[in-house]
């Protein structure tokens, strides 16, 4: 791998790795509130590298949740990574067992979302992803180390740096809005979510929504098929 | 670092790396059921707007829709708005923590 490979890699991956900064330091801030050393929060940072569900972690560990029910929420938050996985197999084919670990490893949304319209073009390789990746999962690591430091220095309200989470879950519950059946099952999912917190109190409640409302959406879906199929004849 | 971190940090690496990397490994050779990678699409929004809902429809442990005094409300419909222009996690996220800032001082 050139010195032009790696450019072209890095050269991709910039406005990536200037939003994965500043998620990145607001990331360490709530790590660091909830108690995770910085050491511990760049181990995470190296061995987990999902933003989302890092953030999550620090929210959850706050309002006192079960070690298993934080890992099951975040089972649930990454099952998304299975579709752009799938989706992006095709593109590293007849690679090592090793190779595909790590390209596995340092597929984070951002890094799937560039690489996948790059893929498009003819002149994007597996190892220009790879470096891309590499690049932004560096800068990740290193700028929630920084939001750890940061923490520890300074007082920050983490009430307001708990709500970039809840922003950034809305941002990414607008994402997914592809066709009107999503934006249904959104709504469900909120009606039953917070039927089920105040049924159950407890975190539980966003795993039975969410399964529920994957559900009713997909049954949205396919009955809308085959009245589609049907008003065609 | 403390061992409960510890086996916390293993157990999410675990399901953060599985789900990124079995796909991968298998589905260059094989492919799921059309009908199980359906059904898997709408996961994400279901998981996020769950999350979402049981965060701010909530103030201090209780169901709350007054937006005087559960400040999460007011900020998320701005965002939402934001968002759907933007489609931005960093716009996102900036106009929501000023929002929230803002307010809190009013508040």
């Amino acid at each position: 791998m050139g010195n032009t490979a790696i450019l072209k890699g890095l050269k991709a991956g910039l406005p990536i790795m200037a939003s994965y900064t500043a998620l990145g330091l607001a990331c360490g801030i709530v790590l660091f509130d909830a108690g995770f050393s910085v050491m511990s929060i760049f181990l995470m940072s190296l061995l987990v590298y999902a933003g989302a569900a890092q953030f999550l972690a620090g929210s959850m560990v706050v309002l006192g949740a079960s070690v298993p029910s934080i890992i099951l929420m975040v089972f649930f938050l990454n099952l998304r990574h299975i579709l752009m996985a799938a989706s992006i197999s095709k593109h590293v084919k007849n690679k090592s067992v090793g190779f595909l670990a790590l390209f596995g490893h340092t597929l984070s949304d951002e890094s799937f979302g560039i690489n996948y319209s790059n893929f498009q073009k003819d002149n994007w390789t597996v190892n220009d992803a790879i470096v891309t990746n590499f690049f932004n999962y560096s800068v990740w690591a290193v700028s929630t180390a920084l939001g750890g430091v940061i923490g520890s220095q300074f007082i920050i309200n983490t009430q307001i740096m708990n709500y970039a989470l809840i922003a950034m879950f809305i941002c990414m519950m607008v994402m997914q809005f592809v066709s009107k059946t999503y934006i249904i099952t959104a709504v469900i999912s909120i009606v039953l979510s917070v039927f089920f917190t105040l049924l159950l109190k407890h975190n539980i409640a966003l795993v039975i929504a969410t399964l529920l409302a994957s559900m009713i959406g997909y049954y949205i879906e396919v009955n809308s098929k085959r009245t589609g199929v049907r008003s065609n004849d | 670092m403390t061992s409960r971190s510890f086996i916390l940090i293993i157990g999410m690496a675990a399901v953060t790396f599985l789900p990124r990397f079995l796909p991968l490994l298998f589905l260059s050779k094989k492919e799921i059921s059309p009908s199980f990678s359906r059904w898997m699409t709408y996961i994400p929004v279901s998981v996020f707007a769950a999350l979402v809902a049981s965060d701010v429809f909530f103030w201090e442990g209780s169901f709350s829709l007054q937006p005087d005094e559960n400040i999460k409300l007011l900020p998320s419909i701005i965002v939402l708005f934001i968002a759907l222009k933007t489609k931005s996690l960093l716009w996102s996220m900036l106009t929501g923590i000023i929002a929230i800032t803002l307010l809190s001082l009013m508040v």
